[in-house]
């Protein structure tokens, strides 16, 4: 099985995971983006979103894992066949509720570049899009080494 | 339960022609969000439908450009199950019948 093991640097990531964990706490009692259900009854309707919410909290689990104990020593994580598809799933849904919590104020050309003016950021804006601008960096990694459609693995 | 994860690719063509004829159709419809990285979309278009890469950047850039794309139409069934999939990958999908256009 293909495996990609990152390099981190603990000193730029480590500052990051606060607000990245706070963004994933905000999304245990909630979607990252509210569904359109494709029908009106309740019961459907709450089971439908209660599956996507089981769903969510996995994919958050399975990317908090990579910054256990091995990530503050070494600075590595381990990607896989196994947990590809969690942590990328699991970025979006953080990017989103980053955009949702701290980064309103940015035009969508800035959030679709990742360039934006720092100055005319808080720091809590600053870190938070720094944290949106390396899970797009993640996802990317992901995507171009461990793409889960490529069938020759 | 209900809403199995969707792997099983249709040929959305095969799949077009049927329910034209039997006059049921639905659309499964992704509509633009600025968050979500082309490469990525692109990605999930693949996994979930089978799309080639031409295809499948052909639906991305209809989403980004025009807002929206139409990226599989059939049954009703089959339909709501692609919208769950799409959502579980926090894309911005919806479902919509072909009557109402």
């Amino acid at each position: 099985m293909k495996r990609v093991e990152v390099k981190l640097n603990l000193e730029a990531v480590a500052p990051l995971l606060d607000v990245i964990k706070d963004a994933a706490d905000d999304l245990r009692p909630r979607l990252a983006v509210n569904p359109a259900v494709p029908d009106q009854d309740e019961d459907f309707s709450s089971e439908w979103k209660k599956e996507l919410l089981e769903g969510q909290n996995s994919d958050l689990g399975a990317f908090l894992s990579l910054f256990g104990s091995e990530f503050f020593a070494s600075g590595m994580v381990p990607l896989d066949a196994n947990n590809r598809e969690a942590i990328l799933r699991a970025c979006s849904a953080v990017r989103l509720r980053l955009r949702a919590k701290h980064l309103r104020a940015l035009d969508d050309e800035a959030l679709e570049s990742g360039e934006a003016t720092l100055d005319d950021l808080s720091d809590v804006q600053q870190r938070a899009f720094a944290a949106y601008v390396f899970l797009a960096t993640l996802q990317e990694l992901i995507v171009q080494h461990l793409d889960p459609n490529d069938l020759s693995e | 339960m209900m809403f199995a994860d969707t792997k099983t690719h249709q040929n959305p063509s095969t799949s077009t022609v049927t329910q034209e004829q039997l006059g049921d159709q639905w659309m499964v419809v992704v509509l633009d969000d600025p968050v979500n990285l082309m490469s990525y979309v692109v990605m999930v278009f693949k996994k979930v439908f089978g799309f080639d890469e031409m295809t499948a950047r052909k639906h991305m850039l209809e989403v980004h450009e025009q807002g929206r794309s139409v990226v599989w139409a059939g049954v009703r069934e089959q339909a709501e199950a692609y919208v769950f999939t799409l959502q579980q990958w926090h894309l911005t999908a919806v479902l919509e019948s072909d009557e109402a256009r």
